[in-house]
């Protein structure tokens, strides 16, 4: 590029610098496309999924079996039948909210504790907690599922909510612990001057200051536990509890043949956490790089 | 200030050793602090320490989740000289293979996405989307996508290549090729946005002052911009190779059950099926604690370089 | 309203060696506006937020009106704080971080509105009550602070570098401003600046700490006037008080070759103490400009300031930079030298090992 615009004004006093800007937005625009082309190709193979599940979901039977065209609202008619997902949707809501509760809960009072109200102990007590990140589900799960049949927890919500609550507690700790930190003590200290105790500092001045971070981590955990197959697969086998992931899984496991009835149910059963990935995608990228960022 | 009211000098103080230097604040904060993190600690104690507990004793058991025998921790010895732990140990190496796929392809769309053509949130946001769709969802399309007849048949013939009918489901050497290929796939949106966030936070006059210098693009890209997103690499790594391990349970359950034969048994897998398929609850809990050691390892790991980094 | 008084009071930081205050002794009048100054790390924060309860004493005590306040907590010692950087709370508008002490307190709501609405009056806030504390502008953040310990209607106030986050002029401004707010409400006031001119031109008295050790309690101008140290002398005026070792000779002392009279209490004190030199300390307006004289000095910098302007350099055979102050019109080159007198009812004395004043 630089060659030829340094050789031609010698050559030919005809290129002048308008015709050499225009030769340089052309090659811009040029590369703008072949990026453009690019990000479309991956676009196509990360909506994949998407064109697949509702592509299918709207065929017969038959029709995707013998690979032929057409449209069809015979598996959306039969899904219903299949896959009670109206009932499923709700345990997932009921699961889901009530987990969070308890995170939230639990989380931000912790965390406002290690990072402010430091006590003797209090740094490797918040080292154990962020290192309980690290242990596998599947490392506790039989002895949680002995436990849990033992207090008779199986087939309760309460269970299961209690464990998604304990598995996405120590994440939020870390989270609102680094969040608590970044306030400014002074702050807090005209609270404690103004007469507050400090619990009331956390009440009325901490938490509210702490609304984003609280919807960092209630938009991660609801994908999170929304998606979850193995906890409830387990703790809520029961078709009147179980969550509506667990319900597709059974329904997948029970080799199905009925293809396009399963996508339309994968379809319906994504909506809600998509639905909520796109309102608060903001908060989603503060919570997934909230490890690395110093 | 004539006019004070309720005087909050009037509550009785409490006394205090003066020699000690603290405070009735500190004491209040103290004790403040430790009510506060209770909850916090009981959850994580009662649900994730004592199990662990738990499971480590199980695991030197025979144990069928009512009756159980001692074997002691000769039940380690056995297990690791199973040829069947083995063939599962490969398979979760294999899938390691997969992180560098499952790092490289999307640090390589996110400077393509910093590029930010018009447009460029929009793609963002799309690559970004499959995080939210549980690997159950992933699981299903992908079994169809791989089937025979299914749609990668149809995109080589697409190109030709028809004779080639892959079908990697159905054979117990490639069936992981297919839940490896879907693993990079669903890595992508979490990775790409780690390392925009990354890209976000470098020094743009670093690189100016190389070019200056006299660098080429290449020698700009190892030499500057490497470097300064270590830690984003490092972190991504670590969590994509925590998913290989422990967040494809329910994609190996929808796509494949484990099979063909042991084909695509990974360690998490085969704790489920031993404990809630066979009923082997001890060596389940074995599994388990195994798993737990190599995912301690890989944090600590990852801890000790991002030390050596501050 | 209320005194304050610290009696021998100490305060350690866990891991230090040194105590960040040490034996603080101070009496603060009723209704007196009393400023802490010294440099930075020299403990005037932790002073003040020893009085505040927000740093435990570790040895004396704290008294507020008489009572020994050393073990409460900041709720129960009646104190409004100003902080450095206002520490409001961004999440509730100005009317509710001013009233927040009062809602904790429970008093009722008409008559939190109404302290809240006197205060914004006093400080020109009225219009901006109803906005949060990133809508203001760093004058009008300040000013909320402010208001928020008079609503309190404490009985002292504390204040911890209350303006240095504003600009020069605004600085200037506020100074006034907090001046004439406290004489009006006639709180007992402790503020903390490492400013001098701050200190000198707001309080009635001020203290001067160094290293966590009360150096001198006093008016501005007699702190001006009989620095009881070389390091007051040093840290109170600007630009500083020149300070150099000079020997002594019968009746008073040489610099250069210049023979400089010393009061006879100053050198009775010499001569008890068994001295031979003296450190002189000598004002920029204590020297003035005298064609002629033999004491001359070699220029290295004039700050021109209008009306005055202050020359810099030194004098042969001391050590030390010297400042004259000397007419605005004067216009000395570098390098020059300019010959000068010394007033020597002007000149301080001061130990030449202890660096406390002689005389
Ligand atoms: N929280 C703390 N922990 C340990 N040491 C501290 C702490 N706060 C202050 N110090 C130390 O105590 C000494 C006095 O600090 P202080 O903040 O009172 O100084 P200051 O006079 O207010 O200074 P500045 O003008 O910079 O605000 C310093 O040496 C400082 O390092
Ligand atoms: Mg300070």
């Amino acid at each position: 590029m630089s060659t030829s615009v340094e050789t031609s004004p010698l050559q030919s006093p005809a290129i002048t610098p308008d015709a050499q800007r225009a030769a340089f937005a052309r090659r811009r625009r040029l590369r703008t496309g072949l990026l453009l082309a690019l990000m479309t190709l991956i676009a196509v193979v990360m909506l994949y999924p998407f064109f697949f599940m509702i592509e299918t979901s709207f065929k017969s039977e038959n029709q995707f079996v013998n690979g032929t065209g057409g449209f069809s609202l015979s598996s959306w008619s039969q899904l219903a039948q299949a896959l009670p997902w109206a009932r499923e949707m709700l345990n997932s809501t009921i699961v889901c909210a009530c987990a969070i509760a308890i995170i939230l809960a639990v989380s931000t009072t912790a965390g406002f504790a290690f990072a402010k109200l430091r006590f003797r102990m209090s740094n490797y007590i918040l080292t154990g907690i962020v290192a309980a990140m690290l242990v596998p589900i599947q490392s506790i799960v039989i002895p949680l599922y002995v436990n849990a049949a033992h207090l008779h927890l199986v087939n309760s919500y309460f269970g299961a909510v209690i464990i998604y609550a304990a598995i996405g507690t120590p994440f939020a700790t870390f989270l609102m612990t680094a969040y608590y930190r970044s306030l400014p003590d002074e702050v807090i200290e005209a609270a404690i001057i103004d007469g507050a105790h400090y619990f009331g500092v956390f009440r009325r001045v901490a938490l509210p200051m702490s609304i984003p971070a609280l919807v960092t981590i209630a938009v991660l955990q609801f994908i999170q536990i929304w998606d979850d197959l193995l906890v409830g697969l387990l703790f809520l086998q029961n078709p009147s509890e179980r969550t509506i992931t667990v319900g597709l899984g059974a329904l997948a496991a029970g080799r199905t043949t009925n293809i396009p009835v399963l996508m339309a149910g994968s379809l319906v059963s994504a909506i809600p956490a998509v639905v909520v990935f796109l309102i608060f995608q903001r908060f989603l990228t503060t919570g997934l790089t909230a490890g690395v960022s110093r | 200030m004539t006019t004070q009211t309720a005087t909050p000098l009037g509550k009785k103080p409490r006394l205090m050793n003066k020699r000690s230097g603290i405070s009735a604040l500190e004491r209040e904060r103290a004790r403040t602090g430790r009510v506060m993190i209770l909850p916090a600690a009981i959850l994580v104690i009662a649900v994730l320490g004592v199990p662990i507990g738990q499971a480590i004793y199980r695991s030197m058991e025979q144990w069928d989740g009512l009756t159980a025998t001692w074997i002691g921790p000769s039940a380690y010895t056995h297990a690791f000289s199973d040829p069947t732990f083995w063939r599962v140990m490969e398979n979760n190496a294999l899938l390691l293979l997969a992180v560098p796929f499952a790092v490289l392809i999307p640090l390589g769309i996110a400077f393509l996405l910093n590029e930010k053509v018009p447009g460029w949130k929009v793609f963002r946001s799309i690559y970004f989307m499959p995080t939210a769709i549980s690997w159950v969802v992933i699981g299903m399309v992908a079994l169809r996508f791989f089937a025979q007849a299914g749609p990668l048949d149809s995109i080589f013939s697409a190109f030709g290549l028809g004779f080639i009918h892959p079908n990697l489901l159905s054979n117990q050497h490639q069936a992981l090729l297919a839940v490896g290929i879907t693993f990079v796939w669903s890595m992508v949106g979490t990775n790409t946005i780690i390392f925009l966030t990354g890209i976000a936070t470098l020094d743009p006059s670093l690189s100016e002052a190389a070019q200056v210098d006299g660098t080429n693009a290449w020698q700009r890209l190892i030499h500057i911009t490497m470097p300064q997103l270590r830690r984003f690499i490092l972190f991504s790594s670590t969590l994509t190779m925590i998913s290989a391990f422990t967040a494809l349970f329910s994609l190996i359950f929808v796509m494949t059950g484990g099979g063909p034969g042991y084909g695509t048994t990974t360690l998490e897998f085969f704790i489920y099926q031993n404990a809630f398929g066979q009923g082997q609850f001890g060596y389940g809990a074995l599994l388990g604690i195994v798993l737990f050691v190599i995912m301690a390892v890989v944090g600590l790991i990852q801890l000790r370089l991002l030390r050596v980094d501050d | 309203m209320a005194t304050v008084s610290y009696i021998d009071a100490t305060c350690h930081y866990s891991g230090h060696p040194v105590p960040a205050v040490d034996g603080l002794d101070l009496e603060i009048g009723d209704g007196e506006f009393m400023v802490l100054v010294g440099p930075s790390g020299s403990g005037k924060s932790t002073a003040l937020r020893m009085l505040a309860g927000l740093e435990p004493v570790a040895s004396g005590e704290i008294r507020l009106g008489g009572e020994d306040v050393s073990s409460l907590s900041p709720k129960h010692r009646d104190i409004a704080m100003v902080f450095q950087n206002y520490g409001l709370y961004p999440h509730m508008t100005v009317a509710d971080n001013m009233g927040f002490a009062l809602k904790l307190r429970r008093a009722p709501k008409t008559e939190r509105a109404a302290r809240v609405q006197e205060a914004a009056r006093l400080l020109d806030l009225e219009q901006y009550l109803a906005r949060k504390p990133k809508a203001l502008s760093g004058g009008q953040r300040q000013r909320v602070a402010m208001g928020r310990a008079i609503v309190r209607e404490p009985s002292v106030f504390l204040m911890d570098e209350p303006l240095s986050n504003l600009d020069a002029k605004l600085r200037v401004e506020t100074r006034a401003n907090i001046v004439a707010l406290q004489s009006r409400l006639g709180t007992t006031t402790l503020y903390v600046t490492h400013d001098q001119v701050e200190a000198m031109t707001m309080g009635h008295r001020v203290a001067v700490l160094k290293d966590g050790v009360l150096q001198q309690v006093d008016t501005p101008r007699k702190l001006y006037e009989q620095p009881c140290n070389t390091f007051v002398a040093g840290f109170i005026g600007s630009p500083a008080m020149s300070l150099t070792t000079a020997p002594l000779v019968e009746g008073g002392a040489h610099i250069g070759t210049t023979f400089v009279p010393l009061r006879p209490e100053v050198t009775s004190a010499c001569r008890s103490g068994f001295v031979s030199t003296v450190v002189l300390g000598i004002r920029p307006e204590a020297f003035a400009v005298a064609e002629g004289a033999d004491l001359s000095i070699q220029v290295s910098l004039v700050e021109v300031l209008g009306a005055d302007s202050y020359v810099h350099g030194d004098i042969a055979g001391h050590e030390g930079k010297f400042v004259v102050r000397c007419d605005g019109r004067l216009n000395p080159q570098i390098g020059e030298s300019l010959a000068l007198s010394v007033k020597p009812q002007e000149v301080h004395a001061f130990h030449p090992e202890t660096g406390q004043r002689l005389g």
